[in-house]
């Protein structure tokens, strides 16, 4: 647009890089007086404050010059969040008192389950936009029903061994379904690349057990009795347990990390947009992995306050490792591609568009 | 206000300047030209939040974004009471106070009021059910037959009805169920619908009549204030009121309310014990006995399962509270 000259066509690609400008102060504010809103309403306000949190995350999230914005009616996600409660609540009372039933449950989920996500898919995609340009999904029931159930059931039968392909038709079936500005996305993830991510996460767990028992092992070699039940210095059975089982929290949620932020990475990568667009995500596995280890610690020891500050780190982070590669002028580009007919969001939401979960 | 101008439905814009005159938003374009003309009422402006750019969204599916904040709050007669509430550090403060106070209410009133309600108003059937599905989970996994003589569990059963004729639920409430548990060892528990199960494990530490009498009292106790339903639903309780207030289902915070979660519940199960050792004591002090039995009782069975006798020391983290604080108390009452 405002170029002196004419590009070539066939100029180079070029990186254009997210990043993200909240900071983790201005987010506190937000959050503890939409926190204490909420607590006050006896929870009603609350999605009025997700939508609020979520606006704060979209728009200070950039890619040159333009934010994302995020247009929802909290009392769409209102609804939703009763849903949600009735269905928890519902499932976690039979499951308590009458277990047989609980498999009338899971037959109920697994079939209403392809509904509800797309339900939450498409709603959180039209109300999501990125200069001016509306998002949304296409998924279909019987899509949905492929990726997430008759996959994950053959997961199960296979005995986890088709598990990352599993992932794999999910994470596909979520990206292609999403349109922006009327054209596709599209990802083709290699299967081999999810195996070997899911093979690393594997790896790392081992480590980390064979360093506990080296340790333990170490410790008993060492002449200190691990088990020793000293009157004055007690260790026993259960603050034990409390030990292995916070290590365990931690050791869990640092994998999850790892194997999510090499899959998110992996599904990236492999992305297009209408043809033309690339997408670029460089981050680290093992240092998310830290990210999030070290924001629980900091969070659980400051009694819950560090987490506004946990979010804006994970999301700054993140933004600074995603790019979008594509043509040169990216402002005249998307201005041509996405606009006209196909940009036209499906302003009338149906009744059930709706953000099914807390 | 200076700001960009996004054409109807498109990712085009312009740079460009906005002004109200007369009830109507005039958008004009660098070069001068008239971009939009509209009506203020058919305007809706995105809420001032933080430091963010501004949207003015048209009825077109036009849009005008600004930096300009306080031009927009002008425009729109005022930032939104949200926003001014967000920048307060007054209301912030107190906001803060207020979560801290709600939480410590809700752990220290809110649940214990909830689950008690709750586990009033389920019904007996509910009750008989979740019991007979817990024993046979029990039998299958950790309890054997016991090796009891008839006549001794003739005898235990006897000295229970004739606790129980002194209780609520009358001479026959109570059902005593007698199991080998090697696994478990010297221990005792009641389920919802009046079962006392006991180990024969305690019987063989048990040295008189009285200490298993106050044994009874306790688990009595455990049944007539539903202890067990109560658990049950702080379990649901905990983890659904945090989820619908904070509305946040991110990992960080599933991960980070595990923790004070199971605290939670640790304190409250030892307030029920305490509870029933409570009940036990003026049970056993109705029948001219003393409580002096089952705090001895309590002592042996910690020095068989811990090897010492001033308890496993797990304070703060156990569901029982420690052995000798419960003896103590038993006996100074």
């Amino acid at each position: 647009m405002n170029t002196l000259i004419d590009q070539p066509p066939n100029a180079a690609p070029l990186r254009h890089g997210f990043r993200f400008e909240g900071s983790g102060g201005e987010y506190f504010k937000i959050w503890i007086v939409n926190l204490a809103l909420s607590i006050a309403t006896l929870g009603i306000f609350s999605a009025w404050a997700k939508v609020r949190s979520k606006r704060y995350f979209y728009g200070n999230t950039y890619i040159g010059e333009h934010n994302f914005d995020y247009h929802a009616n909290p009392l769409r996600i209102l609804v939703g969040r009763v849903i949600a409660l009735t269905l928890l609540l519902g499932y976690s009372a039979t499951n308590h008192f009458m277990p047989v039933m609980t498999f009338v449950w899971i037959v109920f989920f697994l079939f209403a389950m392809p509904w509800l996500l797309n339900a939450s898919l498409r709603f959180n995609a039209r109300n999501s936009s990125y200069r001016n340009i509306r998002f949304n999904f296409v998924g279909t029931y019987g899509g949905a029903f492929q990726a997430y159930v008759l996959w994950s059931l053959l997961a199960v039968i296979t005995l986890l061994t088709t598990y990352p392909l599993a992932r794999r038709a999910r994470d596909q079936y979520n990206i292609n379904n999403h349109t922006f500005g009327g054209k596709a996305f599209h990802a083709e993830i290699p299967g081999w690349l999810m195996y070997k991510a899911y093979l690393l996460g594997g790896l790392l767990f081992l480590c980390g057990i064979v360093i506990v028992i080296c340790v333990l092992l170490g410790a008993t070699l060492a002449g200190l009795d691990v088990k020793s039940a000293d009157p004055k210095q007690p260790l026993t059975m259960l603050p034990m347990m409390l030990v292995i089982g916070v290590s365990y929290m931690f050791v869990l949620l640092f994998l999850t990390a790892f194997v999510g932020t090499r899959i998110f990475n992996l599904a990236l990568n492999n992305t297009v947009l209408a043809d033309k667009l690339r997408f670029e995500s460089s981050l680290s596995a093992l240092r998310m992995g830290w990210l999030v280890t070290s924001n629980l610690a900091l969070t659980l020891i400051t009694l819950g306050l560090y987490y506004p500050w946990a979010r804006v780190r994970v999301a700054r982070y993140t933004s600074e490792n995603l790019a979008v590669i594509g043509a040169s002028d990216l402002d005249g580009f998307s201005s041509e591609l996405f606009a006209g007919q196909g940009a036209i969001g499906e302003e009338v939401a149906n009744f059930f568009d709706v953000d099914v979960g807390l | 206000m200076q700001g960009r101008y996004f054409f109807p439905l498109s990712a085009r814009h312009v740079e460009a300047s906005a002004a109200v005159n007369g009830g109507t938003l005039a958008i004009t374009g660098m070069d001068g030209a008239l971009l939009a003309s509209i009506p203020m009422k058919s305007v809706r402006a995105s809420s001032r939040l933080g430091g963010m750019r501004r949207r003015l969204d048209l009825p077109d599916g036009d849009s005008f974004d600004t930096t300009d904040n306080d031009a927009v709050d002008r425009m729109m007669r005022g930032s939104g009471i949200l926003h001014r509430l967000e920048n307060s550090w007054r209301v912030v403060l107190v906001s803060l106070v207020l979560a801290g106070l709600a939480a410590t209410a809700f752990a220290l009133y809110g649940v214990p009021a909830a689950a008690g309600w709750l586990a009033r108003h389920t019904p007996p059937s509910v009750a008989t059910y979740t019991a007979q599905q817990t024993l046979a989970t029990l039998d299958s996994i950790a309890l054997k037959d016991s090796r009891l003589s008839a006549a001794r569990q003739k005898h235990y059963r006897a000295l229970l009805a004739q606790l129980a004729a002194r209780g609520p639920r009358g001479k026959d409430g109570y059902r005593l169920a007698f199991r080998h548990a090697p696994a478990i060892g010297p221990n005792a528990f009641a389920l919802p619908d009046g079962t006392i199960v006991v180990t024969d494990e305690i019987i063989a530490l048990v040295k008189n009549d009285d200490e298993i009498e106050g044994v009874f009292g306790h688990e009595m106790s455990h049944v007539e204030r539903a202890h067990g339903l109560q658990r049950v639903y702080q379990a649901s309780l905990i983890p659904a009121a945090i989820a619908f207030v904070t509305g946040d289902v991110s990992q960080l915070g599933q991960f980070a309310a595990i923790l004070p979660g199971l605290l939670l519940q640790s304190a409250y199960s030892r307030d029920f014990e305490q509870e029933a050792d409570d009940d036990s004591a003026r049970v056993m002090r109705g029948m001219g006995k003393s409580p002096e039995a089952l705090a001895s009782l309590l002592e042996r069975m910690e020095k068989k399962i811990c090897g010492r006798k001033d308890g496993c020391a797990v304070g703060w983290l156990g569901s029982h509270p420690d052995t000798a604080q419960r003896a103590a108390r038993l006996r100074g009452r």
